[in-house]
């Protein structure tokens, strides 16, 4: 009980810390926010395009231009939303010495890393919600979902972040062994891009592929909120898949519990 | 009972060594070598409720590790703590809201906002309630004397005035154990006098228990009435400041002024001559013969003024260091 009040009493202050320290670097936010808004809309271009070819009746496995219109605003969203850079900060926080002073707090450290985390996919929507807009203007998707539908498509989106985030900041716990982690940080999002959803939708990928992205984590994180969002999933079929994001999400928490033990007990800070 | 209590603690760290050179670097990919460093060496010593100790030794003689496995940092290689009745290393959150560890080095501040942001923070990762947390503030801040530089972004603080808010930080939780490693580290002589008053002050204010590093013997001799000497791991010495001399150095210091100068007499056979100006000679001599030897040099010479005293502290010290332990009586 005491851990839990320890958090409810310091996230807001970290979230407010969070935003402040994030209004000093803002040059730096709005860059990230746009890159983040970049990739997919290049992906959706690309993937309307091969669409259009007259060849193939104008749709790749069921996807025409307007469902890559659809899917890939809605990997852009999820995609902001699921964001995590754990990977890129644990490494430095243990190599400059200043996962000392986090260790030193009654509270885990990542609680502050998902204050950050948070702080930021909250500001940056100021610039991303307006860009959103015009990119959906011009690229007119179509979603044809029921009430039901949407509403466990946003808890899918709120899961696939949680998992992502759990994964990304359970993997940063190696940087204790190995001190950078920055590289498996692009190995994870280039993992993401092919077997995620984010460059093209995990059902249009060759079969072969199939049983390989069916066994990781990866495709209930971006793949299947759009794909819930998108209305090609049946009710049922999205509570089987909140069932699957929740067992990778425990998996997720149970990884993190076993490195972030293990990992501390390792960690002999900075000299000696 | 003891607040502290630390039982053949020892800490051996694997330390990677090589060459350097491309071909040793590229050697070591494939063939790493480590070599053991016995950073703390069973080392035992307890201390009680509002004592103030402070940890003497050069660079790396085991201060900052020993500090680091109390503050639940380092898990040890072998040896027991307790620390309030906590082992510091299980980390347990009720052990660490009741601990600070200030670190010279590493800053616990919010870098790019104002102190006072980072004040908040501390405040509610504590979960210090409004009222007391406003009192504490206000005592810290007076204290310290950081009315002015609370608004000002820790980035752009000078050294003393971000030690005092990293203190100030440290305290806000009004721990029982404080754990103060070299603390004044770079500090200007004026800015080290302040934190030592702070220290003395919020210690005879709050009874809290104070382990203290440093390098500088002023910090020690200003602070701590006992004194704990650690080199190559291992405690030298550990009881109060004015024992140490007496403990480590088998020598006093006579000190005379004489009426003219002493032209031809041989100090030699009184003792080890350590400083000689004009009329005045310090003379290093055992322990045991001192006051013959003043005997004797007031019998022979004409002395006009005479000291015995112990040796100062720093040199003792740094006698002690240059020895070693194996020849330290």
């Amino acid at each position: 009980m005491t851990v839990l009040r320890v958090i409810l009493s310091a996230m807001p202050a970290y979230l407010r810390a969070s935003m402040q320290g994030m209004f000093q670097y803002r040059g730096e936010l709005i860059l990230w926010a746009i890159w983040g808004v970049v990739y997919p809309t290049v992906a959706m271009v690309a993937w309307q395009a091969a669409a259009r070819d007259p060849i193939e009746g104008n749709t790749i496995k069921g996807y025409g231009a307007q469902e890559f219109a659809t899917y890939f605003l809605l990997t852009m969203v999820i995609g902001h939303l699921c964001t995590a850079w754990d990977m890129f900060e644990i490494g430095y926080l243990i190599q400059s010495g200043k996962m000392s002073t986090k260790l030193l707090r009654p509270i885990l450290p990542i609680w502050e890393s998902i204050s950050d985390n948070l702080a930021y996919k909250v500001l940056t929507l100021v610039i991303l919600l307006p860009l959103w807009l015009l990119i959906a203007l011009w690229a007119r998707p179509r979603f044809d979902v029921s009430g039901m539908q949407a509403l466990l498509g946003v808890m899918a989106i709120g899961l696939g972040a949680a998992l992502n985030y759990i994964f990304n900041y359970a993997l940063a716990m190696l940087a204790f062994w190995i001190t950078r982690t920055d590289g498996l940080g692009q190995l994870w999002f280039g993992m993401s891009l092919f077997f995620g959803g984010r460059l093209a939708p995990v059902t249009i990928m060759p079969s072969p592929m199939q049983p390989l992205i069916s066994m990781m984590p990866f495709k209930w994180i971006i793949w299947f909120p759009s794909a819930a969002l998108m209305g090609q999933l049946s009710e049922r079929e999205i509570l089987i898949g909140l069932g699957c994001q929740l067992a990778w999400l425990a998996a997720g928490l149970l990884l993190f519990r076993i490195l972030w033990r293990a990992g501390v007990k390792r960690f002999t800070a900075v000299g000696i | 009972m003891p607040q502290i209590e630390v039982h053949q603690l020892s800490r051996i760290f694997k330390v990677p060594e090589r060459e350097s050179s491309f071909k040793a670097a590229l050697a070591s990919l494939f063939n790493r070598r480590y070599r053991e460093v016995r950073a703390v060496d069973d080392i035992s010593f307890s201390i009680e409720q509002g004592e103030i100790v402070g940890f003497l030794g050069p660079n790396g003689a085991g201060k900052t590790t020993t500090l680091k496995m109390l503050a639940g940092l380092l898990h040890p290689t072998s040896g027991t703590a307790s620390v309030l009745g906590y082992t510091p290393w299980r980390r347990e959150a009720d052990y660490l809201s009741r601990i600070s560890m200030v670190m010279g080095q590493r800053s616990q501040l919010l870098w790019d906002l104002p102190a006072m942001d980072s004040f908040r923070v501390q405040l509610a990762v504590y979960r210090v309630d409004k009222n007391s947390g406003r009192d504490t503030l206000d005592e810290m801040i007076a204290m310290l004397d950081i009315g002015d530089v609370l608004r000002k972004q820790v980035r752009t603080l000078s050294l003393g005035e971000r030690m005092k808010c990293e203190i100030c930080l440290s305290l806000l939780h009004r721990p029982a154990v404080l754990f103060l490693d070299e603390p004044t580290l770079g500090l200007d002589v004026t800015m080290q006098g302040r934190i030592r008053e702070f220290v003395a002050e919020y210690n005879h204010r709050h009874g809290a228990t104070i382990i203290l590093t440093s390098h500088y013997m002023a910090d020690v001799t200003a602070l701590c009435k006992r004194i704990v000497v650690i080199d190559h791991g291992k405690i030298l010495f550990d009881g109060p400041l004015a024992d140490l001399s007496a403990r480590l150095a088998p020598f006093k210091v006579i000190s005379i002024d004489l009426e003219t100068s002493p032209d031809g007499y041989n100090f030699d056979r009184i003792g080890e001559v350590c400083a000689r100006k004009d009329q005045k000679v310090s003379i290093r001599v055992p322990r045991e013969r001192a006051a013959a030897l003043a005997g004797r040099l007031l019998a022979e010479l004409p002395v006009r003024d005479v000291t015995v005293e112990d040796p100062p502290i720093e040199d003792v010290i740094k006698m002690v260091f240059a020895r070693g332990m194996e020849q330290t009586p």
